[in-house]
């Protein structure tokens, strides 16, 4: 038994993140750690790591009973991370990423440069990596910054490595990459905790599995003895029968279409047109041009030649300003901003962009604004105390829903949605597919882009394949499959 | 090749040696080397505090009263050394680092723990310090005759027909060299500027950092307090007045981001020497001192805007044409 | 079918306003001056109260401003010197003999172009506006340090020294009236127009901002010119109330004016703050400096008192909050 966890509980005002959790981690095994958004794998993890400690309960590491007081401790305790966020330091070089906090310190205390090259070099070379220890980060990808995190937990000798979503925004090609560097760690006896939302993934990569919901243990069993309705059922607590629950919706005639966009060393020869009440898919690599090319669409970037047409009419579109007016709003994929006023009431931040539509003279009209925030709030069931609440005390659910109802209430004709589930557990997928549904239903149409493919595939009508700033083809949905689409958009 | 002419540093190193010559057109007697010594003597204390300012400004903070605090040390060694003269100076000089250690302290802890921003701290602490001397000087100044000998002998010493102050800078150029290169410390430094979340996981105490950053900045201010009222063997309430934006222009100049995590030594210090240079060449080519300020000023500008110019990333590459 | 209606505020608890920040301020001015009161017979004489109001009517003209440019998660270091420029422009066309209204125009002109150069760098190159203006100050001050060298004005406009210097009605000083009209006219346009909303969307998070149409730029460009013509306006004040115009004038007065606003309750990092908090802390700072001054405490001690206040302003909540959490 390489971990265990006994009776763990942690708590926050209010909620109780982990309650009476009990997880064992064996040596050499591969153990995902499954749960929804809210289920607390997120601050076992934390706890894990040093960053917060159990309110109750124990931690054995190796049979004796460990107190992980801060990230220090737990580094020194064999226990590495690698975060979905970057922790890696752009502008140092990748020897210094490796070793950042564990420096190999000559007698006179002076940084050993020559000693942790060498170390560098081995580690990258044992794991087949492309990468010279003196590039600085922020020119590597994204594929070898996680080679760069995992070197960093080998040379922390860490025996337990903790993996958080560790192939998103990997190519198929890095994903497989991937998986043989951690069947390898394995092989080198290290015990591994796995944190994804794709189950394909878990029942192929992983050995035994863990399952939390609202803070407490639900199940914990081999791989080998379950399947991936079962997980779901485990982390959702219902049956889903369908992750894709599209309503079956009548497209209607072309509203909207881009031709010949290209701006210099970012996009080129970008011709497509959307339809009312379609979900059109943008799939593609990271870095293949989706989000620029829908960026510059918004009107954030500029465009150096091409033609946007909406309703039949050419427009233009030199700021976000335009675009909204237009009809045609942008979701974007920094959740981390939620596109939110945190110091700001719930009321202000729906009402934030329609203020002008309501209001004559640029003096604020209280009774528009009211009964726009109310109608929103009742739509989307947001829950709020009172109208001045600050919009950074709602939950994190309730946070994105006033985002949400923000756009909305600009009565937009197109939704573009940056990777709208990137990171979200199964049942809050679900949820924002069936709102999709839902607002194609009422007339609008949506361009979204996402990595995900059985995503595109259970969701959209068509889907734009994009590789290296160019559009390899347009599909339509039903007549295509996984293969054509990853194939086009790995540039074949 | 290519590469070093792209070198931030090396492009600022011959900014320097072209500057030189042209004012030597304009006034031979400038490049005599007993003027450009005088000229390194007068900048090395702008080089001292601009590399400790370095520090604070890699962990995305500023210290706004090192002026206020180099004063202020000064002042009250100066004092001290009126009611006793017969102290060897090596106790005063280390009197002052110590009083500007404790200075720089107040700002860390006032940072870190009472979470005041580093803004509005250093902005209160630059009017606190300055406000201080005139409560222990009683708004009267401290007059050269009434310095021992032996506290205003040492800044005469030139070795190598070099002036003591320049050595000291030398000696604190290596010690930063070292300490922001090649130590844990140091290299600690440039993450928690880096990438602050980051720098948490990693183990890196944060409140640490921000009390040592500005203890090492206090330090140096202290240590410039000697330096400075034994040159100009002087101490009153007026010194070193605004010379806090000064040490940050030289900062940014050298290629320090305010953005934290970027930024050489040898920068830091190259930047001190341009603008050491300028403020020593307008007299020599005759422009009114009335115009340093805005010629100051007017570098600082054209620099940040050079520097972020370079800094600021193109669009990664996606289509190649 | 009951519906479920949100109310606007929390339940009124009187207990909940004792904690705002704005009452909190008002107590220390109610102490402040109760202490004041006390301690000086001279303090609440009303001649001596109004005319308290010369100090820092100037500097709370641009401390209005100032408040939007920090709410909007930027800062301007160079006010005071543009008030020099200002000042100096201000002094150089009353002497080569222009017309009044001719003279105001040029002055308020230079503030403008000071401000938009400001604006201009900060939105072009998209640089901090700390290092920005910490630039600008030394270039304005010494642009007009080269202008006057040595010298100084002592002429203005009759126009321009009464404005300084002489009273509304004979009561009321036009630069603190001044103050009170345009304090009403920012809080209305903060807390009553979209453009306020905006400058909170922009304080909170600029790219939110600017992907809800908001032209973050813009504003940011505005409101730095906004900077320019209210120090200038101050400037106008200021010199003639001094009658006089040295290269040196204001120095250090930026501090102060920012001491003001985050005093206030100003969140130094943008996104939140009142008029009213300002206006309170304004004529906070201006009665200790009147009250400290009637016991003939030096100018200094007011300084290190105000530096002191500043800080523990921002420290001691911070501290409660900690001591707080430690209990818990």
């Amino acid at each position: 038994m390489k971990l265990e966890l006994k009776k763990i509980s942690k708590f926050f005002p209010g909620i109780k993140a982990l309650q009476n959790v009990n997880f064992q981690l064996k040596e050499n095994s591969i153990h995902a750690l499954l749960g929804e958004n809210g289920a607390g794998k997120s601050t076992l993890v934390k706890i894990l790591c040093g960053v917060y400690q159990p309110d109750e309960g124990s931690i054995y590491i190796e049979k004796k009973q460990k107190n992980i007081s801060n990230p220090a401790t737990s580094l020194e305790l064999g226990i590495s991370a690698i975060h979905q966020e970057s922790v890696m330091f752009d502008e140092l070089s990748v020897m210094e990423n490796i070793f950042i906090g564990n420096h190999i310190i000559k007698s006179n205390k002076l940084v050993d440069w020559s000693a942790m090259e060498k170390k560098t070099k081995e580690l990258l070379g044992n794991l087949e990596a492309d990468i010279k220890p003196d590039e600085k980060i922020k020119d590597l990808s994204i594929a070898q910054r996680h080679i760069v995190q995992i070197s960093r937990s080998l040379v922390h000798d860490a025996d337990i490595v903790i993996m958080d979503e560790p192939t998103a925004s990997l190519s198929q090609k890095e994903i497989d990459e991937l998986y043989s560097i951690i069947r390898n760690l394995k092989k080198n006896n290290k015990s591994i905790i796995f944190i994804s939302h794709k189950l394909d993934e878990v029942l192929e990569v992983c050995d035994e599995f863990t399952v939390l919901r609202d803070g407490e243990l639900i199940k914990t069993d081999l791989i080998a003895n379950t399947n991936k309705d079962q997980l779901v059922t485990y982390m959702v607590g219902r049956e889903i029968n369908q992750i894709f629950p599209k309503k079956l919706v009548h497209i209607e005639d072309e509203i909207f279409n881009i031709k010949n966009f290209y701006k210099k060393t970012q996009f080129k020869n970008i011709n497509f047109s959307l339809r009312k009440k379609e979900i059109l898919g943008f799939y593609g690599l990271v870095g293949s041009g989706r989000s620029e090319v829908m960026k510059t669409i918004f009107g954030i970037n500029k465009f150096d030649e091409g033609e946007i047409n909406f309703n039949n009419k050419k427009i233009t579109i030199n700021k976000p300003k335009d675009a909204i007016k237009n009809g045609i709003v942008y979701l974007s994929e920094e959740r981390q901003n939620l596109g939110m006023a945190g110091l700001m009431s719930v009321k202000d931040n729906i009402n934030m962009a329609i203020m002008d539509k309501n209001s004559d003279y640029l003096i604020l009209d209280k009774l528009k604004d009211l009964q726009n925030a109310s109608e929103l709030q009742e739509k989307l069931n947001i829950k709020v105390s009172y109208w001045s609440q600050l919009a950074q005390s709602l939950s994190g659910g309730n946070q994105q829903k006033t985002v949400i109802a923000k756009w909305l209430s600009t009565k937009p004709k197109i939704l573009i949605l940056d990777e709208p589930t990137k990171g979200i557990d199964v049942k809050s997928k679900s949820a924002v597919h069936e709102f999709m549904g839902e607002l194609v239903d009422t007339g609008m149409s949506i361009i979204m882009i996402s990595s995900e493919l059985p995503e595109i595939l259970g969701m959209c009508d068509r889907v734009v394949v994009m590789y290296k700033g160019l559009i390899k083809d347009i599909l339509e949905v039903p007549n295509t499959s996984s293969e054509e689409i990853v194939k086009l958009a790995s540039g074949e | 090749m290519i590469k070093l002419l792209k070198n931030r540093d090396f492009i600022l190193f011959a900014i320097i040696i072209f500057g030189v010559i042209l004012i030597g057109f304009a006034n031979p007697f400038f490049v005599k080397p007993s003027s450009l010594s005088d000229v390194l003597t007068d900048t090395s204390i702008l080089i001292i505090l601009a590399l400790s300012q370095m520090v604070v400004i890699l962990i995305r903070a500023i210290d706004l009263s090192v002026a206020s605090n180099l004063a202020l040390s000064g002042m009250l060694i100066s004092l001290l050394s009126t009611v006793y003269p017969e102290l060897p100076v090596i106790f005063f000089i280390l009197l002052s680092c110590l009083i500007g250690t404790f200075l720089g302290i107040l700002n860390g802890v006032s940072i870190a723990i009472l979470k005041v921003p580093f803004i509005v701290t250093t902005l209160g602490t630059l009017s606190i310090y300055r406000g201080l001397i005139y409560f222990v000087s009683d708004g009267k100044q401290v007059y050269s005759h009434e310095f021992s000998e032996s506290f205003l002998a040492l800044i005469h010493y030139k070795f190598l027909s070099l002036s003591f102050l320049f050595w000291v800078a030398i000696a604190v150029f290596i010690i930063m060299y070292l300490l922001l290169n090649h130590t844990k410390f140091g290299r600690n430094l440039y993450a928690l500027g880096g990438n602050p979340e980051a720098a948490k996981y990693i183990g890196i105490n944060e409140n640490k950092y921000i009390i040592l950053a500005y203890s090492i900045s206090g330090f140096f201010a202290g240590l410039c307090g000697y330096l400075w009222v034994a040159r100009y063997s002087v101490a009153s309430t007026q010194i070193a007045i605004g010379f806090e934006l000064t040490v940050i222009s030289a900062c940014v100049v050298g290629g320090i981001s305010v953005m934290g995590g970027v930024g050489t030594v040898v920068g830091c210090t190259l930047g001190a020497l341009l603008i050491g240079l300028i403020r020593n060449a307008l007299p020599a080519v005759d422009i009114s001192q009335f115009w340093q300020l805005a010629i100051s000023g007017a570098i600082i500008l054209i620099a940040i805007i050079i520097n972020t110019k370079t800094e600021q990333r193109k669009d990664k590459t996606i289509m190649v044409e | 079918m009951m519906k479920n209606i949100i109310p606007e505020n929390p339940p009124f608890k009187l207990l909940n306003i004792l904690y705002k920040k704005e009452f909190i301020l008002f107590m220390v001015l109610f102490i402040i001056i109760l202490i004041n009161s006390n301690v000086s017979p001279y303090f609440l004489d009303l001649y001596n109260l109004i005319d308290s109001t010369f100090i820092f009517s100037e500097k709370a003209i641009i401390a209005l401003s100032m408040t939007f440019v920090i709410i909007a998660r930027q800062i301007d270091l160079s006010v005071a010197s543009i008030m020099a420029v200002a000042s100096c422009v201000l002094g150089y066309t009353t002497s080569i003999g222009l017309d009044t209204y001719l003279i105001i125009t040029f002055t308020l002109l230079s503030g403008i172009m000071c401000g938009a150069f400001n604006g201009f760098i900060i939105t072009r190159f998209a640089i901090p506006s700390i290092i920005v203006t910490i630039g600008t100050m030394s270039l304005f001050r010494g642009l007009a340090y080269s202008f006057l060298e040595d010298q100084y004005y002592n002429k203005f406009p009759k126009f321009v020294v009464s404005l300084g210097s002489d009273y509304l009605f004979g009561y009321i000083p036009y630069a603190f009236l001044t103050f009170i009209i345009l304090s009403l006219v920012f809080a209305f346009i903060l807390h009553k127009t979209i453009i306020g909303k905006r400058i909170y969307s922009i304080g909170n998070n600029p790219e939110s901002a600017q992907y809800t149409g908001i032209e973050v730029d813009k504003y940011t460009f505005v409101l730095f010119t906004l900077n320019g013509l209210f120090s200038a306006i101050a400037a106008i004040f200021l010199s003639g109330r001094l009658s006089s115009v040295r290269p040196n004038i204001a120095f250090g007065w930026e501090l102060e004016i920012i001491t003001m606003v985050v005093l206030g309750g100003v969140y130094i990092y943008g996104g939140s703050g009142s008029i009213l908090g300002v206006v309170i802390s304004i004529f906070i700072l201006g009665m200790l400096s009147f009250g400290l001054g009637l016991l003939n405490v030096p100018g200094v001690g007011i300084i290190i008192f105000t530096g002191l206040l500043l800080i523990l302003s921002i420290g001691f909540p911070s501290f409660i909050k900690y001591f707080r959490s430690k209990n818990e």
